[in-house]
């Protein structure tokens, strides 16, 4: 497969403080909760470098990047060297002259904030008192400046039978035009937490289905890359293809869940490159020291995750036996690593058949083909 | 507006040329937020465009740089860089 010459975008932890201390976080204790921060100017140099790269967009992310108090200058920096950029937020420290700065830009593609309930009792319980009202008055400045903010719902044990108030709220009474789910995962804080947040898998069974029929009831405006309603629509082809028989599909059967790196990269917040913010034990080099063009076309790690899809899922003793083996991803390798302590290993957490045996129930197959 | 030889077109400043694979490009204006997609020769083009040279001073470049240049070929390259004019992406200097 043919390797653009430098990333369209990036992802940058421009700081590893925050506010908060979300249970369930996937930054804090990872190898990306680094003491020190970045200076500003050494971000400002390595934009340079980006603009000379010809890359696109980049995702200010943490920690929690409104923590930064030098943040307008660092955004200024990206646009005087010709790029957008994207922010992923929890809510709560975004005041009106911030969001009519990034407004003035004309470059902020939106500023992603978490949403984990309808009511103060579910989105606070991991995320701590007060901060359901902070993250919706945030929402509402950042509307108010035409901002796009894309919500993301992060589900867990205490907000799964919230999920028909939570889209209530988000599409009908503050009028987004849409929100993603994923849900708590075995990164960070979470692996600490995993009996209280993680989805049981009779829970993770009634959000699958909740969220295929919000989906439906809603026009598809729920979306998941991850998470229940993404393994609700992957699983239910792969239960389709097994009981008709087919021999293969094609793209599974291998650890083709995650393509590597193809057109992003990630940088820690003391300045490491990474190949995703969810694998930052993988150093790569040190920005402004190593050339981003250089390890991007030649670091043998980022080659070695390129060509995890050639694995055959019939490698893994984990697979033996397992009626889904041709028609499996394998899914994420960050995940698969926090597990197994190895990235070149099927995630287990995405496994139907485990799912299955732990008394998980797939949603109605009609309802969920039928909603894509 | 239809170019002629004696123009001088430059580029916008804020356009990102990304070469991607092989020798195609896609240019970039981070203001509008979109795309326009160039083959190897408007990425040929593109690098000549530099706010002195005039449009003849192009072609003659085409001509040096490349083989078999087609007789119409001034036809095709006011036609592109009239496009990128009309997209935001150049603008003409001696207008």
């Amino acid at each position: 497969m043919s390797l653009m010459k430098t990333p369209r975008s990036l992802d940058l932890e421009i700081t590893s403080r925050c506010n908060l201390r979300c249970r369930y976080c996937s930054h804090f204790t990872s190898a990306g909760d680094v003491r020190d921060d970045l200076p500003k100017d050494k971000w400002l140099q390595f934009f340079q470098e980006l603009n000379s790269c010809g890359v696109m967009t980049l995702t200010l992310q943490g920690g929690e990047p409104f923590c930064r108090e030098d943040l307008k200058e660092l955004i200024e920096g990206i646009v005087l060297n010709r790029m957008r950029f994207d922010i992923l937020s929890n809510g709560t420290l975004i005041t009106d002259d911030m969001a009519s700065f990034l407004s003035s830009t004309g470059r902020c593609n939106g500023v992603q904030v978490s949403i984990d309930g309808s009511i103060p009792t579910t989105h606070d319980v991991f995320r701590g008192k007060g901060n359901f009202k902070r993250a919706i008055n945030g929402i509402e400045i950042l509307r108010k400046y035409n901002i796009p903010v894309p919500v993301r719902v992060t589900i867990h044990r205490q907000n799964v039978r919230d999920l028909d108030d939570i889209a209530a709220l988000l599409l009908e009474e503050i009028g987004l035009p849409s929100f993603s789910t994923n849900s708590a995962t075995f990164f960070g804080l979470c692996r600490k937490n995993t009996d209280q947040v993680q989805l049981t898998a009779e829970e993770r069974s009634l959000a699958m289905k909740t969220l295929i029929r919000l989906s439906k009831k809603y026009d598809d405006r729920i979306s998941a890359t991850a998470g229940p309603l993404a393994e609700a629509r992957d699983w239910l082809v792969m239960e389709q293809a097994r009981k008709q028989g087919e021999g293969h599909m094609p793209g599974r059967g291998y650890l083709s869940g995650c393509p590597g790196p193809t057109s992003k990269l990630a940088v820690r917040a003391d300045g490491v490159f990474v190949p995703c913010s969810q694998m930052s034990h993988i150093e790569l080099g040190r920005i402004n020291k190593d050339p981003l063009k250089e390890i991007w076309q030649n670091h043998h790690e980022l080659k070695r995750l390129r060509e995890r899809g050639n694995i055959p899922m019939s490698e893994f003793e984990f697979c033996k036996g397992c009626g889904y083996i041709n028609y499996c991803t394998g899914n994420c390798p960050a995940v698969a690593y926090t597990i197994t302590g190895d990235e070149y290993h099927p995630s287990p957490d995405a496994c139907l058949r485990r799912f299955l045996s732990q008394g998980g129930v797939l949603p109605d197959e009609e309802l969920s083909l039928e909603n894509g | 507006m239809t170019c002629n030889e004696e123009m001088i077109p430059d580029i916008n400043p804020a356009i990102i040329l990304r070469e991607e694979f092989d020798d195609w490009a896609i240019l970039f204006d981070p203001d509008s937020n979109t795309v326009f997609g160039i083959n190897p020769i408007g990425v040929i083009i593109w690098k000549c465009i530099d706010g002195r040279r005039t449009m003849r001073d192009i072609m003659k470049m085409l001509h040096k740089d490349l083989d078999d240049v087609p007789e119409d070929a001034g036809t095709h390259l006011n036609e592109f860089i009239d496009d990128l004019v009309k997209r935001g992406l150049a603008s003409y200097t001696n207008l």
